[in-house]
Formats: C-alpha cells, sequence, structure tokens
C-alpha cells in the first residue's frame, strides 16, 4: 500500500506538500536542519527523505560560506569527507530526488549517495552515522519499533536522531479547524491537483493513527536513546523529536 | 542565601568528606511535573527509562519512573543510570573543547574539536541548547567549583579582615580566566545575549554570593542586597580591567581590585559615620 501510494504521488510530492502546509513545510525542514547542526565531514543518514529535501539542505548549510569561514585550518581537507546517504523504499522517489540534485547543479557531487532501501533492515554498517534524520516518513512504516532501533544501530556515540512528522493537536478550537481542514480540504486538494483522492485521505488517516508526541518520545527512549526531547510547531501539527545514542 | 539552597537540595550522594560540589548545568528548563508534555515552543525534556533509580547526581528531575524492561536487547546492567550517563559525556566533551579556546575561540568550532579529541560524534555539540553559551557556563560553573574547593581548605581565610579575604579570592578567582584572556570578551559578549543573560546573572550572583559568605558575611536583610551588588560591580569592572591590561602577571589588575576593594570599604564606613547616632542631627543642614 505505502509503496503504491509513493508511486502515484512521487512525481507531485513537492507540489502537493507546498499546497496542503501552505509553503511552511520548507520552514519546518529548515528548522529541523538547524537543530541538527550539521558539520563538515560528517556522515549522515536520511531516510525516507526520497526527493532531497532534507539532505539538499544539509549539504548548503555545511558548505554554507559562514560555515567555512569558521573552519578549524587544521581540517581544512575535511569538507570532502562529508557524505549524506538519502535512503528511501521507493525508486520512483529516488529518482525525483537524483533530477532534483541534477537540476541544482549537485550531479557531480559525490557528497550525495542515493541508496534505495528498507527503513527497518538498513544495509549501513553499526555505529557508522553521524546524524539521522528522518522527515514525515516514519508515519508510514509497518513497525515503528524497528525503524528506531535501526536507528540506534547505526549512530555513532553521540550521534543524534531527529523525526520531523506530523503529529498531534491539542488546542481546544485549533484542533477542530485542523481536523476539518485534513478530512475536508486535503482529499479534495489531492484530487483536483494530483488527481488521486484515495492516497490523500490515506495520509490523512495515517496522521490520526500515528502515536501522540508523548507515547512516540517514550518510544525513542526504548530504543535505548537519551535526552529525549520534542518540540511542538503549529500547536502540534508538526513535531521534531530528538533522541542521542551515548 | 544561595549558598544554603545549593547546600540543601543540591548536595550529592557522591560527596565524601564534606566536600560539596555544585551541580553542573541546573537544567532550568526541565519540569517535574506529572504530566510531562510540551506545547511551547521550548523542548521539554522527556526522562529517561532508567532500570535502576536515577542517580541523585542529577537534580532536575529526580522522578525516575521504574517501567518493566521491553527494550530485551540492551542487558539491565550496560543501562546503569542511563539518565546520569549524557550529562556526563557532555561534561567532558566540555572538558576537552576548553582546550581548543585559545585556538578556535568560544565556538561550536571548539566543541567539535573537543568532541573528536574525547571520541565522540561531534554531533553531540547540537544537542547543547545554546552551544557556545553551554561551554562557557561550564567552564564558570567549573570556576566556581574551584574556588568553593580552595575556600573549603584555606583555613587562612579565617583570620583575615573581611576586606582582605575579599581581595583575595576575587584575585584567585579571576586569575582562573587569565590562560583565556584573549578570548574572554567573546565570553563576555554570548555571557551578554538575550538569551543567556538570565543564566550567567545566576552564576554571577552564586560567585558572588559565595565570597561574601566565605569573608563571614552573615546579613540577612536589604544590607544583603546591598552587599552582593558591590562586590558585583567590583568583580565585574576588574574583570573588564583586565581585558586590556598587559602588565607582567597582570600586576595593576590586582592594584586596581585592591583600591576598589578599599574603596568600597571606605564608603561603608562613611555611611555609617553619617547616620551614626553621635553627630546631632542639627548639624546635617
Amino acid at each position: 500500500m505505502v509503496g503504491k501510494v509513493f508511486s502515484n504521488v512521487a512525481s507531485n510530492y513537492d507540489l502537493m506538500n507546498d499546497f496542503m502546509s501552505g509553503g511552511l513545510h520548507r520552514l519546518w525542514k529548515d528548522r529541523l536542519v538547524s537543530k541538527l547542526s550539521p558539520f563538515p565531514g560528517m556522515k549522515h543518514l536520511d531516510v525516507a527523505g526520497g526527493t532531497g529535501d532534507v539532505a539538499f539542505r544539509i549539504l548548503e548549510s555545511v558548505n554554507s560560506i559562514k560555515r567555512r569561514a569558521l573552519q578549524d585550518p587544521l581540517n581544512d581537507d575535511l569538507q570532502e569527507e562529508t557524505r549524506i546517504y538519502v535512503c528511501d523504499i521507493n525508486p520512483n522517489m529516488l529518482d525525483v530526488g537524483k533530477n532534483r540534485a541534477l537540476e541544482k547543479g549537485l550531479g557531480e557531487d559525490k557528497s550525495l549517495v542515493w541508496v534505495q532501501g528498507d527503513a527497518e533492515a538498513l544495509s549501513f554498517e553499526d555505529n557508522s552515522m553521524d546524524g539521522y534524520t528522518i522527515a514525515f516518513g516514519i508515519r508510514n512504516v509497518t513497525h515503528i519499533e524497528k525503524v528506531l532501533s535501526e536507528a540506534y544501530r547505526v549512530l555513532k556515540r553521540g550521534g543524534r536522531f531527529l523525526c520531523l512528522e506530523l503529529s498531534h493537536v491539542d488546542i481546544p478550537v485549533f484542533k477542530e479547524l485542523y481536523d476539518f481542514y485534513s478530512f475536508s480540504v486535503i482529499p479534495r486538494l489531492g484530487e483536483i491537483v494530483a488527481g488521486d483522492r484515495e492516497s490523500y485521505q490515506y495520509l490523512v488517516e495515517s496522521i490520526r493513527r500515528f502515536p501522540p508526541q508523548e507515547k512516540f518520545a517514550s518510544m525513542i527512549a526504548d530504543a535505548g536513546f537519551q535526552k529525549v526531547e520534542y518540540e511542538n510547531l503549529v500547536g502540534g501539527v508538526v513535531a521534531i523529536h530528538s533522541g542521542l545514542k551515548i | 542565601m544561595y549558598r544554603t539552597v545549593v547546600n540543601r537540595i543540591l548536595l550529592t550522594k557522591n560527596t565524601g568528606g564534606g566536600r560539596r560540589c555544585l551541580l553542573r548545568f541546573p537544567d532550568l528548563r526541565t519540569a517535574v511535573s506529572s504530566s510531562r508534555f510540551s506545547t511551547t515552543t521550548e523542548p521539554q525534556t522527556f526522562p529517561n527509562r532508567p532500570l535502576n533509580p536515577a542517580d541523585s547526581s542529577t537534580s532536575s528531575s529526580s522522578t525516575s519512573f521504574q517501567t518493566s524492561s521491553a527494550a530485551g536487547d540492551i542487558p539491565r546492567q550496560e543501562r546503569k543510570n542511563p539518565r546520569a550517563e549524557y550529562q556526563g559525556e557532555q561534561a567532558r566533551v566540555l572538558q576537552a573543547s576548553l582546550r581548543h579556546v585559545l585556538r578556535l575561540g568560544w565556538s561550536e568550532e571548539a566543541m567539535i574539536a573537543g568532541a573528536k579529541e574525547v571520541g565522540i560524534s561531534p554531533s553531540i555539540v547540537g544537542s547543547f541548547p545554546r552551544k557556545e553559551a553551554a561551554l562557557v557556563e561550564f567552564f564558570m560553573d567549573d570556576c566556581l567549583q574551584r574556588l568553593i574547593d580552595r575556600i573549603d581548605s584555606g583555613e587562612e581565610l579565617q583570620d583575615l579582615i573581611p576586606s582582605q579575604c575579599i581581595y583575595k579570592l576575587v584575585r584567585f578567582r579571576l586569575e582562573m580566566q587569565a590562560p583565556y584572556i584573549s578570548k574572554w570578551p567573546q565570553a563576555l559578549s554570548i555571557q551578554a545575549h538575550p538569551l543567556n543573560v538570565s543564566t550567567s546573572f545566576k552564576q554571577r550572583a552564586m560567585l558572588v554570593d559565595e565570597i561574601w559568605h566565605a569573608a563571614g558575611d552573615e546579613a540577612s536583610d536589604l544590607d544583603w542586597y546591598v552587599k552582593r551588588t558591590v562586590l558585583g560591580g567590583i568583580y565585574s569592572t576588574t574583570e573588564i580591567y583586565m581585558l586590556t591590561d598587559s602588565s607582567p602577571e597582570f600586576r595593576d589588575t590586582w592594584l586596581f581590585l585592591d583600591n576598589r576593594v578599599k574603596d568600597a570599604f571606605d564608603l561603608k564606613k562613611t555611611i555609617q559615620e553619617v547616620f551614626s547616632p553621635s553627630i546631632p542631627f542639627p548639624l546635617f543642614f
């Protein structure tokens, strides 16, 4: 089901994201990357990041002029060692990502590595990643615990896990407005823009099924992470959970 | 007042032989509430799952909740006090980062270098809420701890008159900053940043309180505030004077400090004389 949904939505994914969130998803991803605080020479894994939004932001942050000006002069060649692995279960999403990279002029950049894989069974080695992000992906997996324990496995000591996901809203009036928007407006938008009502209906229902902030935080802690925190954006429409592996 | 608070609430089980230990990273934002929810933009720390009761070396949240071991893969022995662990690792990273400050400043780069030195992924730097400020605050706490150790072990301080005692202690404290003096203006500007001002103010208040307490102060009324404010002023002005002092071993700074301390005590005497009952009232006017 998930595979089919994303094959359907792949080509319109970014456009629909813009429509549904009113462009806010860009800010959310910016916030995610600034929380991550990337550094040159970092090995990062972005899971379910098919179209590359988060990966591009991280690469830009690492390569930014400001960052380079402040760099430790003894470690100048670290820039080349940066590796950002973009892993996605769906090859169509990866293709969209690769095309976008070409458009941005990053086609030859060896820092970006596109890998097809399953979040529940990663092909990376233990203790190999400095950072792990999953943006709007964990909602779609079958076994959340497996994904979390895989994340724990591949991270190095001191590595951080960050998850950006649509979450639960508890604020009284806003909650009703959000529900109306989700169940009435979104599937209709999906029908008009992408020609696919069912996929977007699935999307909205999967948001409701996903555990609330506290429960998800406890699941992250169960996987072994420490300093588990979460930050609500837009009153809980989106939440960024983070954990540290020590 | 601060000192008694520190003693009562934050005294850790680790202190043997009456040595007081100041808590590092007083996590002021971790609310010990039963709901533990976050609805604001400030992240709420979710208490970790300790398999043993949390060590009292963490003061913030003492609600250790004993849940049954569901995550079976990690053996029980390895999960001792996981909550205390990450703070210990963070402290190690910060300690190592201090060695890079002279070269790289009070910055993320110094912290990244520190993390690499200790063998931990530099990603941990992202987990400090206010990055450079965390490093500066760690240093301030460390200095305060060393000052307390000195006060505890120094018997001769009790024999000195208050002004001399204060001079000695302020000088001792400022000498700890001497190795970093070339980068200290950066540290001061970090401390003055609106986000960091409240923490740095608290740290300085504790510092000033400790020094007065060591000098034998027992005031508990308005005098308490006046004394601490005055000492705060002396300390800050001397600290800033030190930034531009190029005399050997900061001789000029200590001279400056000595004069300021004398001024303060003279002023106190003057005020006491003015308001003492020995001067007949009409002579004022």
